[in-house]
């Protein structure tokens, strides 16, 4: 293999969890609940399990099709579509990943500006926020892992949530059950964009090592996250009524608002400074994707690549002004991850094993 | 060379201390050539020339006199360059007849000379353990060592470095404990050096680290006897240098900096719940202030109504913005400390009292700053000497001030952001070409027995796979015979 990823370079499979499960905990946490309950009403929750459910399969998948031996899409393209139109395709695989750094990147940044700091510049927030981005991924992809590896020191603060939980109304959540298997189908898709991030698995693969054993951990990193955003999802149902939920922007920072400690409050301030640390890595992993990328296939240094994608990442994210573009690009960012997830990644799986059952027949 | 050599050692050597003399010993004469300010001369006597005054036998050859004296290390040599060598190391050239071309280099250098021979560890203080700590020389050191591990598994490599001061480092670990890696990385650093003097290994450290542009330190330096024999046990390995009381060891990760070699001598309760309040110490001394700036500045709102008050109350007279009232407060700890590091201790001591008493009193008074201010300074300043390494409390101090401005200019965006850069950046030193911060990242689940708290000590029977030992086992558990698992004491 001529891409074989040196010892010193390979990180253990088991920082897997990490890596999936940090973007799935950026910054939609705040404000999937809205978006989610559309559908499916007060069964939102079942939906988000059907949806949690589902991505195992597709985990599953990518493990099948890129392990043994350990290879990226970029392979899996050049040996279905040829040298040449698998490149394209891979490059067309630059600009999915640069969308996704984009959302989570002007995700946070608005919530940054909305909520604590109305006149900060965006110029000003993305460019600091860039140069963070710029000293990460210049480190390798080591260091984007072990700085994933720090969300989890973040998670326990969730347990705080337990507050606005008492003050919830059980009742919200009855009737059980009363929407149609296809609603709930329906609440399914439009939250799986919670899910988004595991996709960057595709590039990174070849730096797992011993991947067919740590495909425990990526279940798991999914199965983490099916329940944090069970839990949280029952909390919000059971603190809002779905009227009001549904004109409510960022559910989880106004739960948030009223935890009150002794020597602190306004929790919503904390969380929102703390998920520094998760939107960093969570930027960082498609960004890396998309320097790996350019260099398997267009051999274009990261240490040109990376400062294009940047630049390029701070010129787009300044373009984005009104809440209604935001919204917008959120909209087709979920359309555009969920057939990734579900129909490209499936698609190629069967392409992929098709083709190889072919090529071992002609053998 | 056809100069004759005794003449050209003479004018090659124009110092005051040079001499040459010529010594009447029955019908011969013998020319001696030394540094008198380098050799001990009462080995000179004693040894040297009474053993060729008393033998009866006829000197005639410069081997006769080399047989003579109970003196190991003496060669016969011609070579200008390393006659002089040997001369500004302390030894003594021998002639029978200034005219040959030879004579015999004798070495009877004093080493203790001008040496302190004990050290009571004063800066590295524990209540509990020994108190022996090493001094500035090397042969002192490496006896301390050899008979605190008494092991034929303790290897000592010599390399000499430094163009003018030609100093003596060696490399000291564990054959069969130490990896190779290491000791080759280190071995490879030091011989590729090139320098004029080497004053100190913590100047030694700098040269051969693997990122000089950090306020962190990468090797761990430590006067302490005990700390040093646990770090060569561990499978790190240990760089002395000639003329330097203290010692660093490498790879280190950071979170031995804040491990004292007491955290081992009390029961393990003790020892976790003292590292614990140093981590603590740690956290408080670099975000305390940067977050009264930061929520003062910005985010009061944070503060619970009840809180407000008596923060508004302490403030109500104190007319700078939190920024200006905290670098204030900083800059004159900052000044005590140094001025109390530059002076003899019993005036420092005195100047602690009025500097931190009278002067926070009256800054209070004449209301430049805060009392909850002048609290927190002045438990973070305390807190930042928690640490039982000079080297990282002074990093600890040093990172407050970024995180204070950048809180002053964007609140608790700024401090996230500051330690996100911090978080970066220690993710990516290495020392010794080994991650910085294991074990966290990469986490090596084994060695959290002892990082954060230190666990009993039959949960260490291993080395922990942090500095990649060839062999993990250190000793075997057993439980002493006469506690039995018998509740009902029959």
């Amino acid at each position: 293999m001529q891409n074989r990823v040196k010892e010193n370079y390979a990180i253990s499979g088991s920082f897997v969890f990490f890596l999936i499960g940090v973007p799935q905990a950026a910054a939609v946490i705040m404000n999937f609940q809205s978006l989610v309950i559309g559908d499916a009403g007060q069964d939102a929750w079942i939906s988000i399990i059907l949806a949690g459910l589902s991505l195992h399969l597709i985990i599953w998948m990518v493990y099948k099709m890129l392990g043994n031996p350990a290879k990226d899409v970029i392979d899996i393209h050049r040996s279905i579509f040829g040298k040449f139109l698998g490149n394209a395709v891979s490059l067309l695989l630059v600009g999915y990943y640069f969308l996704m750094a984009l959302f989570y990147f002007r995700a946070y940044i608005e919530i940054v500006q909305v909520w604590v700091f109305p006149t900060f510049r965006t110029w000003a927030l993305a460019g600091i926020l860039i140069g963070m981005i710029y000293y990460v991924v210049s480190g390798g992809f080591r260091i984007v892992t072990g700085f994933s590896f720090f969300y989890m020191a973040l998670i326990p603060m969730l347990a705080l949530l337990y507050l606005p939980f008492r003050q919830g109304n059980f009742h919200y959540l009855l009737p059980v059950l009363n929407h149609s298997f296809i609603e709930l189908l329906e609440g399914s898709r439009s939250s799986c964009f919670i899910f988004f991030g595991l996709e960057a698995l595709l590039i990174y693969f070849p730096f797992l090592k011993l991947p067919e054993k740590s495909v425990k951990w990526a279940h798991f990193s999914i199965l983490f996250t099916t329940i944090k955003y069970l839990l949280l999802m029952m909390i919000t149902l059971m603190y809002f009524s779905q009227g009001l939920l549904k004109h409510t922007l960022w559910p989880t920072l106004a739960m948030s608002k009223i935890i009150e400690l002794s020597f602190i409050a306004r929790f919503e301030y904390i969380y929102i400074f703390m998920w520094l640390m998760i939107i960093i890595p969570t930027v960082c992993i498609p960004i890396w994707c998309c320097t790996r990328i350019m260099k398997r296939v267009a051999a274009l240094k990261p240490r040109l690549s990376l400062p294009l994608v940047l630049a390029a990442l701070f010129i787009v994210a300044l373009s984005f002004k009104e809440r209604t573009q935001i919204d917008a690009l959120d909209k087709f960012i979920n359309e555009l991850g969920f057939y990734f997830i579900f129909a490209y990644i499936p698609l190629l799986f069967i392409i992929a094993s098709v083709a190889f059952k072919l090529k071992s027949n002609v053998k | 060379m056809l100069q004759n050599l005794h003449q050209a050692l003479k004018e090659s050597i124009k110092s005051n201390d040079f001499l040459q003399t010529t010594l009447h010993v029955k019908d011969k004469r013998i020319h001696l050539t030394y540094y008198k300010s380098l050799i001990n001369h009462e080995q000179l006597h004693h040894d040297l020339l009474s053993y060729i005054q008393i033998s009866n036998c006829e000197i005639n050859h410069l081997h006769e006199i080399k047989t003579l004296i109970p003196l190991e290390g003496t060669m016969v040599s011609s070579n200008l360059q390393e006659i002089v060598q040997s001369l500004t190391h302390g030894s003594i050239f021998l002639q029978l007849d200034p005219h040959l071309n030879e004579g015999l280099i004798v070495n009877i250098a004093d080493p203790q000379l001008g040496h302190r021979d004990h050290n009571d560890t004063e800066n590295e203080y524990s209540v509990i353990g020994p108190k022996v700590g090493f001094v500035e020389n090397i042969d002192t050191n490496m006896t301390l060592l050899r008979r605190g591990l008494v092991s034929e598994k303790l290897i000592y490599e010599e390399i000499i470095v430094g163009s003018l001061s030609k100093t003596r480092i060696v490399i000291a670990y564990l054959e069969g404990i130490a990896n190779h890696q290491h000791v080759n990385t280190a071995r490879q650093r030091l011989s590729d050096l090139d320098f004029d003097v080497v004053f100190e290994t913590s100047l030694l450290e700098q040269l051969i680290t693997d990122n000089s542009n950090s306020p962190f330190p990468l090797f761990l330096s430590s006067e302490r006897l005990d700390r040093i024999m646990y770090a060569l046990i561990n499978g790190e390995i240990a760089i002395i240098c000639d003329g330097s009381p203290s010692i660093i060891t490498g790879p280190t990760s950071l979170f031995s900096f804040l491990i004292s070699p007491e955290d081992y001598y009390l029961p393990w309760i003790m020892g976790s719940f003292f590292r614990l309040i140093r981590y603590f110490g740690i956290a408080f001394s670099i975000l305390a202030t940067s977050i009264y700036v930061a929520t003062l500045t910005f985010h009061y709102t944070v503060i619970p109504r009840d809180l407000l008050g008596p923060i508004i109350e302490s403030r109500t007279n104190v007319p700078f913005p939190p920024l200006l009232e905290v670098l204030f407060l900083e800059i004159t700890v900052e000044l005590l400390r140094e001025a109390g590091s530059r002076l003899p201790t019993k005036v420092s001591q005195t100047l602690g009292i009025v500097g931190g008493i009278i002067l926070g009193q009256a800054a209070v008074a004449a209301g430049l700053t805060s009392n909850i201010l002048l609290i927190i300074v002045s438990l973070s300043a305390l807190a930042s000497f928690t640490t039982p390494i000079f080297k990282i409390s002074n990093t600890i101090r040093f990172l407050r001030f970024p995180l204070i401005v950048l809180a002053s200019l964007w609140g608790g965006f700024g401090i996230m952001l500051g330690l996100m850069f911090i978080l970066g950046h220690l993710l990516r030193l290495k020392s010794l070409g080994s991650p910085y911060i294991v074990p966290l990242f990469p986490f090596r689940s084994n060695s959290y027995s002892d990082s954060f708290i230190r666990s009993s000590f039959s949960y260490l029977s291993n080395r922990f796979f942090t500095t990649r030992p060839r062999s993990t086992k250190r000793y075997s558990v057993q439980k002493n015979k006469d506690i039995g698992d018998d509740y009902n004491n029959e």
